[in-house]
């Protein structure tokens, strides 16, 4: 806990540290919004549900707000929620039909799914821009009692300081969820679909649910990232983009929450650390992928799970005794 | 009657698993079903829990249809199950196992867990109780804290009949629940089983094993999905039909 608040703190001071370098401003914010994007990946793969489209949420969150702001010239404060909320609609309406396909085939279904979307947003281009949507409104001025009228035209620090507070709440939340009987239910779904509803726990409902959580928070993520960037491209969302995200959680280590912030954190700075290596760059990105899966097979954060049981014997013998002794 | 199978009939393409079974089990009643290999027992499991869909015939619980309802559904309703196979939730500790079981009483709502309410918070003390309850009464209290897969096969099996008795149920089925156990550990569910009848609870469960067998009130035999024969288990021993459905026709 008190390592926690620490780490807060330091994410707070940061600026300082780095003597407010617009360019690593800009870095921090970019690992800052992946981290919901790819936390929220995992919410939906603790039901047991690994998604290969989940950047085209990210999309439709952020086209679906950068469209809105433009053509209704609606507050960009209100159109970020909304275009979570649009991103869990499509989510719900994909996957409800296909609360019957698990595993691999929901990856596929799930895959497919995010191509289609890229590919409606494309063929939206009346709205979504032949060359992709510019012009995305900027965050409105806010007053906040006691701090004053914050605004963010040519201002990398106000956009750090509210995307790190966006990142805390969105990754509370997805804590307590996950810490909840609603996270419960998505893990004992997860190990036994047949288990989990012989104990009453409806399957689809569930799955369905955690869909639909992890698309909002990676449609609101994505709708804060247009009005971050006010440029947005379908490439940022396609199937590669996907595969990415898949990557960052999978390095960091899928079993436990700090997975995806540590995988997430690591492999969007390398390149950027790297870039002075120019065309080889990708070489070091690829390299540590590589290392990862062949050593740590459940991510970095897996290693120190790992390290832990390697110091504790083996209990079998004594679980049998002690049950027996009854 | 508690659970009654009438004319229940499932054919997997050309195959008929089940055919025009009626099965009556009756409140406080521990029923064996029996048959070799293949004789629809599982199938028969999975009809009454709503796993798989009948192609004919109606399974009544307490009275009421409950033909093609959800599997969470048939929970709800009372009954609870076990597994021939993975029973459990293998990386839950013994303890978690239960309390993610218990997911029916008490119930908590998506938003009261979100938002942390003093209801949710008592209700999970509540489960917390409960489990533990659960798991002194088949006496796995002890290694509350080990994780599922750890245990010794035959606990884990014990630790499947602990889940399926969160669900509160009036009838628990029971598939093969001590195949494979050692000896000790036959003993040790056999007097969990006396336990649970004890409770009230009526059992229907599926096995081989004799001494299992002696326990039940009554023994049902299938063969391809037909019933062909019903009674005491010495009786059902001396009938010629079951000898000849486990060892073959007599050559002369």
């Amino acid at each position: 806990m008190g390592g926690l608040i620490g780490l807060i703190v330091l994410l707070f001071l940061l600026p300082m540290i780095i003597q407010q370098q617009t360019y690593y401003l800009h870095v921090f914010i970019i690992v800052l919004i992946y981290i919901i994007v790819v936390s929220s990946l995992r919410t939906v793969a603790l039901s047991g549900q690994l998604s290969v489209g989940h950047a085209a949420f990210m999309g439709v969150g952020a086209y679906f707000s950068g469209v809105i702001t433009r053509e209704l010239a609606i507050s960009p404060w209100l159109a970020i929620p909304l275009g979570g909320l649009a991103s869990m609609l499509v989510a719900v309406l994909i996957g409800y039909p296909f609360t019957r396909v698990r595993a691999i085939y929901f990856s596929m279904i799930s895959l497919f799914g995010g191509i289609i979307i890229v590919d409606l947003i494309m063929v939206a281009q009346k709205w979504t821009g032949a060359a992709g949507l510019a012009n995305i409104p900027l965050l409105s001025p806010i007053n906040i009692p006691g701090i004053g009228n914050i605004t963010f035209l040519g201002q990398k620090l106000p956009y750090y300081y509210c995307t790190l507070i966006l990142t805390l709440v969105c990754l509370f939340i997805l804590y307590r969820l996950e810490h909840s009987r609603v996270g419960i239910n998505w893990k004992a779904i997860a190990q036994s679909h047949m288990v989990a509803s012989s104990v009453g726990i409806n399957e689809a409902y569930y799955r369905v649910l955690a869909l639909a959580v992890g698309c909002f928070f990676a449609g609101l993520a994505g709708a804060w990232y247009a009005h971050y960037t006010l440029v947005l491209g379908t490439s940022t969302f396609g199937f590669l983009p996907s595969i990415y995200l898949v990557m960052y959680m999978l390095v960091g280590g899928q079993k436990r929450f700090a997975g995806p912030i540590i995988g997430t954190t690591i492999l969007v700075m390398v390149p950027e650390l790297v870039r002075s290596l120019k065309e080889s760059a990708p070489l070091v990105l690829g390299a540590i992928m590589v290392i990862v899966v062949f050593l740590m097979p459940q991510g970095i954060v897996g290693l120190f799970d790992q390290i832990r049981v390697r110091y504790r014997k083996s209990n079998k013998r004594k679980v049998t005794e002690s049950v027996a002794g009854n | 009657m508690l659970l009654e199978t009438k004319g229940l009939t499932k054919n997997f393409g050309g195959l008929t698993a089940v055919s025009k079974l009626d099965l009556q089990v009756s409140e406080g009643e521990i029923v064996a079903l029996i048959g070799p290999n293949g004789a629809g027992k599982s199938t028969v499991f999975n009809l009454v829990t709503g796993v798989l869909h009948p192609t004919a015939g109606k399974v009544l619980f307490n009275g009421r249809d409950i033909t093609g309802q959800k599997p969470h559904t048939v929970a709800h309703l009372g009954i609870g199950r076990t597994f021939q196979f993975a029973y459990l939730f293998a990386d839950f500790t013994v303890l978690e196992n239960l309390v993610a079981s218990c997911h029916l009483y008490p119930r908590s709502g998506f938003w009261e867990a979100l938002i942390n309410t003093p209801s949710y918070r008592h209700k999970e003390a509540r489960i917390q109780t409960k489990a533990l309850e659960i798991l002194k009464f088949v006496g796995l209290d002890k290694v509350k804290d080990e994780l599922a897969r750890n245990l010794p096969h035959g606990y884990q099996k014990v630790l499947g009949v602990a889940r399926a008795l969160a669900v509160n149920p009036k009838l628990l089925l029971l598939d093969e629940p001590i195949a494979g156990m050692t000896r000790e550990e036959i003993y040790f569910s056999l007097d969990v089983f006396r336990k649970i009848r004890s409770q009230g609870i009526t059992i229907l469960l599926i096995e081989h094993n004799m001494e299992c067998m002696d326990l039940c009130d009554r023994v049902i035999v299938l063969n391809f999905g037909h019933k062909i024969a019903e009674g005491s288990s010495a009786e059902v021993r001396q009938n010629p039909e079951v000898i000849q459905a486990y060892f073959g026709r007599k050559n002369a």
